[in-house]
């Protein structure tokens, strides 16, 4: 069972390789990491920040943009080419088949995430600035949001069409890292709904804030490593729930 | 004890929930029971809309009956110890268009529990036997349809099933690729599989099945092997006659399945006990017999004639 599943996320990883557009999207996210360099000529805040901030924030807006892509149309692309009635036939039980598929998932962007850390880093040495302790909180973290996005686009993904999957799966990004503030400005308003409906979103949707450290990293901020843990910890649980939500979606469905 | 049948289903229904709000109901399948002995192949047969592909996909665990019972080997579809006996050729197949064929035949081996050197040698297998060697290495996307469909039924084979079960198998192909379609099947056989495939291309069934089922509307409405149903039917004549005008073979009183005219002369096909009364009568008419003989009754036959018959009383396929 293992091995079947080890099996799919592998093919799952060969098959992003092999999509034009990951390799498009990765092929640009690296030139846009080492186009940071040229940015530097044209700020006047300090070098080092200015790397920062664009590497840092180049590997997110990529990444998030491939993870959207990837997490909601793999299921459902699957489903509607009828590539899923040969796999699921199989020995193999759904909840495992879609573990798996998001496992391939991860994979290829642990991959990209990992060659553009190395850019940054190389970057960041032949300028001879240190790699900070937050550097490289926001470069893993990262991950974690990307595992959550991805889980939120295999839910969505698991019963309705790619389109409707990725359009709720950025929403969910944005409503996601703006869910403070949409909560904050929801408790100014006279209205009993509107706050209701502010402290709803807030508590129901992934604070995704939570998993963002890169302004830590531009100013080299040290984290403490429960700051780290809390969200870490926030994040893969909110993405189990999703990924448990997902199976069950999925594995009680027809494929007409 | 006997051995569980590879398959058997007993009053198998299911009910598609249909449009935003699910309200709509469409009985694909109702009340299906059937019994396949081991290495038999069991063809089911029907017209689109039959409940062929729903009766396997049911067993294939890739949907769920609304009630009713499947089991293959004796256990339910969504046991993977069944799906590991089964080899599955679903209707028109998809495999990953971004795989070889070799890697594609790979990853269905893994996923079905074979690794190392014993797949690899299956894999040259498995090509051989579906002659697709030379294109093993091509990337599927770049495979014909006939090409697609001989992948397909690799991957099926690829761990030897007990069980293959095989939707439209001969579907879009070419004769030349039917026949060898038609002969993997065949050999399959020999080898003691149990082999249920489905189609509406009745010469696939009159060649390969020991056994049919006909469905129509969701509802089996014959089962037996070729020759049961076809001996089964009351016997037809064919008649040529000449001197005769159709309208006057109306006015005879005999009761005619069909008249068809042919320049001055006219077919005409009756029933064994009717065919000697339309002799008699035409000779007194002073029409002329000029040839009587038993009508061949096909499969084909049966099947519009069963079509015909359930058309009158379906519950399957429709919306409820």
């Amino acid at each position: 069972m293992i091995g079947a599943a080890a099996t799919l996320a592998w093919n799952g990883f060969r098959e992003a390789r092999r999509n034009r557009v990951t390799v498009l999207v990765a092929a640009f996210a690296v030139a846009l990491v080492m186009g940071a360099v040229l940015f530097t000529e044209a700020t006047v805040s300090t070098l080092e920040r200015v790397l920062t901030d664009l590497g840092l924030g180049s590997m997110s807006l990529m990444l998030t943009l491939l993870a959207i892509f990837l997490s909601s149309g793999l299921l459902s692309k699957e489903i509607e080419r009828r590539t899923i009635f040969m796999v699921v036939s199989r020995p193999i039980s759904r909840g495992m088949f879609l573990l798996a598929r998001l496992a391939g998932n991860m994979l290829t962007l642990g991959v990209i995430l990992l060659l553009m850390a190395l850019l940054f880093i190389a970057e960041l040495a032949i300028y001879q600035f240190p790699l900070h302790q937050s550097d490289f909180v926001a470069m893993s973290v990262l991950w974690v949001e990307l595992l959550l996005l991805s889980s939120f686009g295999f839910l969505m993904s698991s019963f309705s069409s790619q389109i409707v999957s990725a359009v709720v799966t950025t929403g969910i990004y944005f409503a996601g890292h703006l869910s403070g503030e949409i909560y904050n400005l929801s408790q100014k308003s006279a209205s009993g709904f509107l706050r209701g409906l502010g402290m709803a979103v807030y508590y129901v949707l992934p604070n995704l804030e939570k998993l963002n450290f890169r302004p830590h990293a531009a100013y080299a901020l040290r984290v403490s490593s429960d700051e780290i843990l809390r969200s870490v910890l926030s994040g893969l649980g909110y993405s189990a729930v999703l990924i448990g939500l997902a199976v069950l979606v999925f594995s009680s469905r027809d494929f007409k | 004890m006997n051995s569980p049948l590879p398959i058997e289903t007993q009053q198998l229904t299911k009910t598609y929930r249909l449009g935003f709000w699910l309200h709509r109901k469409v009985r694909a399948l109702q009340d299906l029971t059937l019994r396949i002995e081991p290495g038999q192949v069991y063809g089911l047969l029907g017209p689109n809309g039959a409940g062929k592909s729903t009766t396997i996909k049911i067993l294939m665990d890739l949907v769920r009956a609304t009630s009713g019972r499947a089991r293959i080997f004796g256990l339910s579809p969504n046991d993977q110890m069944a799906r590991r006996l089964v080899g599955f050729l679903p209707e028109n197949p998809a495999p990953y268009e971004y795989l070889t064929g070799r890697e594609f035949l790979g990853l269905a081996g893994r996923l079905a529990g074979l690794g190392g050197q014993e797949l690899d040698l299956r894999i040259g297998e498995v090509l051989g036997m579906t002659q697709m060697t030379r294109a093993s290495s091509l990337q599927i996307r770049r495979y014909s349809k006939g090409m697609i469909q001989r992948i397909s039924l690799a991957q099926a084979i690829i761990h030897r099933p007990r069980l293959l079960i095989l939707d439209e198998p001969t579907s879009g192909l070419d004769p030349i690729g039917r026949r060898d379609m038609r002969d993997l099947i065949l050999s399959e056989r020999e080898r003691g599989t149990t082999v249920l495939f489905c189609t509406h291309i009745i010469p696939d069934v009159e060649a390969l099945c020991d056994r049919v089922a006909v469905l129509v509307g969701g509802r089996l409405v014959r089962e037996g092997s070729v020759q049961e149903l076809v001996s089964g039917q009351v016997p037809v004549m064919e008649l040529i006659l000449e001197g005769i005008s159709p309208e006057t073979l109306q006015t005879l009183g005999v009761p005619l399945q069909s008249t068809q005219a042919l320049g001055a002369r006219q077919l005409v096909r009756t029933g064994d006990r009717e065919s000697q009364q339309l002799i008699r009568k035409v000779l007194e008419q002073g029409g002329k017999v000029t040839q009587v003989q038993p009508a061949r009754f096909s499969l084909e036959d049966l099947f519009l004639k069963t079509i015909e018959e359930a058309k009158q009383a379906a519950v399957g396929g429709q919306i409820v």
